[in-house]
């Protein structure tokens, strides 16, 4: 069958080294590197809505850049989860459920703080989501936030987080290959369901 | 006019793809009809949202479902729709089925599990019986199916061999990780025997197919190298090249009609883009897998057969088998080795290759004397990242952890230790309290009723398990993992599964005859797990594989 190419000794070889390299690169340089080629390459205009730019906040949060730590932002968690939510394909449900959560969290802060939450210190926003986490529908809330963040982080680069690999270099993490092309993500492939 | 065709074969699976290959190379025009889509190698990646946390390959559950009745705390049968409980029964429908999906470790049935009953007696509440047919009558597709569907492993003579017509199998085994070594030194110690597992797994090339790439990503994920034995690579890319064979895929077939004389008329199909179809052929032959087999055809009904096709003595459905037994697993710290030793640990793509099958009759009249027991498989844990990462966010009270100790322990998880599991294969025993029947209230997309499954265990089942479970958490304490731990339940794994059109030579006890065709429907065959009465202490597919190149050949017999 023609769609069979034989892969030579000498391509397997490569691609095993180029994993091997990947998972080495972390962290002497690569999320140095990461950093200024973030700051090279402006975010779409949506990311500065406030509803976005809430969103990108508490993933902050969730999730929080270190020195050698790729944070929310390193990793392209809001990119990625706007792309996983916006797609027609997604589960509605979850979408309706991230912005109905940031509807709750906005009353809270108004309530306690008598402030939106893009206006809170750090350590008022640390408060305000170990207080949303004591509901059991902000616990909800929280964890579906961590599960996008986690997707964004380990999820092959092609679906809008994860750049260069970061994620799976800083977790030690080999991925395996062949890795989707633009054409083959879940959603073409599921497309073929039907 | 429509075609029609010598044989229909629903569902593409291990059941239906040696058929579709022997009676398509025989000359016989074949069809087959899958529900899923036709994907082929240049559709599989090693990406984890398209395996195993999207519906790629099974349906959305709110498409498609089961209910899933199990028992609630007043010990009265309680059903769950797996839409609300999140409990997915599907395994892969796609051309080639869950095959596609597997791990590939293969073992054949022993002797003895052929004859469950006359072997070891009878046992309280359980339907044990004997086969119709024994392993000298299903040795020489076992040994077919190495060859066909390619099969690499290293024969051992160990204790509990199982006889073989050929001395070797066809393929060297796949390579192995370094963790296997300290295996065999830990059963040495232990006088056990360490025994190198076969797998449906290709360690060279064959035909059109490349031999293992080694990624690591191998069980959930669809194979890019054509390297898995699925039935799709292996069988049915080699049916359709006869040019006898025609697939069509997400072709879902909701009735087989039956007529006055009780005989398969026509098969009837909604087509992909949601029209109303339907096939006629000389034959039918039912691949669908345990679970959607027995519904198929008790959604049948006909002049003949008002209860369902086949199910003039109310027996289609029962006696469902998943496999008994659990998991367990420990951990090999990298900071207690030194720096060789865990690069050799770290390594992902070498399989680990083992397996015990010491207690798969066990003696001991703790017992109560002489009893069947099961094999233990030993792999490393998942690569998939996302499942580990998603076991970080709770901690062990079931608090959220977040920011910095959320980070904390995604390290420690990833970096730390390497974790070798093991997974126990026990027989499953058919029960009345495991069957297959149809729901009153939920149905599909179609309109049509889906399936009710109770799943119903019996007690010896977790005895056989805890017996086995306890000797080989020790093999892990050897080795010097830290951490052993394990897990012993009734809960089916839905992976697992045959039984629900038991074979016998009985028409009022079992729905089809030795050959797997229909006690009362003359051109009707079942070739999926759904033939087995008992299960056997092994995973089905190499066993289903045999089966159904055993039924081609009497399918052909009968098509003259």
């Amino acid at each position: 069958m023609s769609d069979h190419v034989t892969i030579s000794r000498r391509e397997f070889m490569v691609r095993m080294s180029l994993l091997g390299s990947m998972a080495l690169a972390y962290p002497s340089t690569a999320l140095a590197e990461l950093r200024q080629s973030n700051a090279d390459h402006p975010l779409p205009v949506w990311v500065e809505e406030p509803v976005w730019k809430t969103i990108a906040q508490v993933q902050e949060t969730l999730f929080p850049a270190g020195e050698d730590i790729p944070g929310a932002g390193d990793i392209g968690a809001v990119l990625y989860l706007h792309k996983a939510i916006e797609n027609p394909h997604a589960d509605g449900e979850d979408k309706d459920y991230i912005f109905r959560g940031i509807g709750w969290l906005d009353e809270l802060t108004q309530q306690r703080y008598t402030k939106n939450y893009l206006q809170l210190t750090a350590p008022q926003k640390q408060k305000i989501i170990e207080e949303t986490v004591q509901t059991t529908a902000g616990r909800k809330w929280v964890s579906l936030m961590l599960t996008y963040i986690l997707e964004a982080l380990l999820a092959e680069p092609v679906y809008g987080g994860n750049p260069d690999g970061i994620g799976w270099a800083w977790l030690e993490h080999q991925p395996g290959y062949p890795t989707p092309a633009a054409d083959k993500t879940w959603d073409q492939l599921q497309l073929r369901r039907s | 006019m429509s075609k029609e065709y010598d044989v229909c074969i629903i569902g593409s699976g291990a059941g239906g793809g040696p058929v579709a290959l022997t009676l398509a190379k025989a000359g016989y025009s074949v069809l087959i009809l899958e529900k899923g889509p036709w994907f082929t190698e240049k559709d599989f990646y090693k990406d984890e949202l398209a395996c195993c946390r999207r519906s790629v390959y099974t349906p959305k559950l709110s498409d498609e479902q089961h209910v899933i009745e199990d028992l609630d705390s007043d010990g009265s049968w309680l059903g769950t729709p797996t839409s609300d409980s999140g409990w997915d029964f599907w395994n892969g429908n796609l051309v080639g089925g869950s095959s596609n999906l597997m791990s590939g470790f293969f073992y054949r049935l022993k002797p003895e599990d052929f004859r469950l009953l006359s072997e070891f007696g009878p046992i309280k509440g359980a339907n044990v019986v004997d086969w119709p047919i024994s392993y000298d009558d299903l040795e020489p597709y076992y040994t077919l199916v190495e060859t066909e569907v390619g099969v690499s492993g290293r024969f051992t003579d160990h204790p509990r061999a199982e006889p073989r017509s050929t001395t070797d199998f066809p393929y060297p085994a796949t390579l192995e990780h370094p963790i296997s070594g300290k295996f065999d030194q830990a059963c040495r110690d232990l006088d056990l025997y360490s025994l190198p597992t076969p797998r449906a797994i290709l360690s060279r090339i064959k035909d059109n197919r490349r031999s293992c790439e080694y990624s690591g990503y191998c069980g959930s994920y669809g194979c890019s190298s054509g390297a898995k034995g699925s039935s799709r690579a292996a069988l049915l890319d080699q049916a359709v090249a006869t040019g006898n064979c025609e697939i069509k895929a997400l072709c879902k077939v909701y009735k087989l009609t039956s007529d006055n004389s009780g005989k398969v008329v026509s098969a009837e199909y909604y087509d992909g883009k949601e029209n109303k179809k339907s096939i006629t052929a000389k034959l039918y032959v039912v691949a669908c897998q345990a679970i959607e087999t027995s519904r198929l055809l008790l959604s049948s009904s006909g002049p003949k057969h008002p209860g369902g096709l086949a199910n003039n003595s109310a027996q289609v459905g029962k006696n469902l088998l998943f496999s008994a037994g659990g998991a367990g697993s420990g951990d090999f710290d990298y900071s207690a080795m030194g720096s060789q030793e865990s690069a050799a640990m770290k390594r992902r793509g070498p399989f680990v290759n083992r397996g015990l099958q010491d207690w798969y009759f066990i003696d001991d009249p703790t017992l109560g004397g002489r009893v069947k027991g099961g094999t233990v498989d030993f792999l490393l844990r998942h690569p998939n990242a996302m499942s580990k990462a998603m076991n970080a966010k709770w901690d062990n009270n079931d608090k959220l952890v977040w920011g910095r100790a959320l980070q904390k322990q995604l390290k420690s998880i990833f970096t730390e230790n390497q974790t070798l599991r093991y997974e126990i294969f026990c027989d499953w025993l058919p029960t009345d309290d495991c069957f297959v029947s149809l729901d009153n209230e939920v149905k599909d997309k179609w309109g049509s009723p889906v399936a009710k499954v109770r799943i119903g265990y019996h007690q010896h089942d977790l005895e056989i398990g805890h017996y086995i479970n306890e000797r080989s958490m020790k093999v892990l304490t050897k080795m010097g993992a830290t951490n052993v731990r394990s897990s012993i339940s009734g809960a089916p794994p839905a992976n697992l599964v045959a039984g629900g059109c038991r074979f016998g030579h009985d028409p009022e006890t079992s729905v089809l005859n030795a050959d797997c065709r229909a006690h009362d429907v003359e051109n009707l065959y079942v070739t999926d797990g759904s033939f087995m009465p008992t299960g056997g202490s092994v995973p089905y597919t190499w066993t289903i594989y045999a089966n159904a190149f055993r039924v081609a050949e009497q399918i052909k017999k009968a098509l003259g």
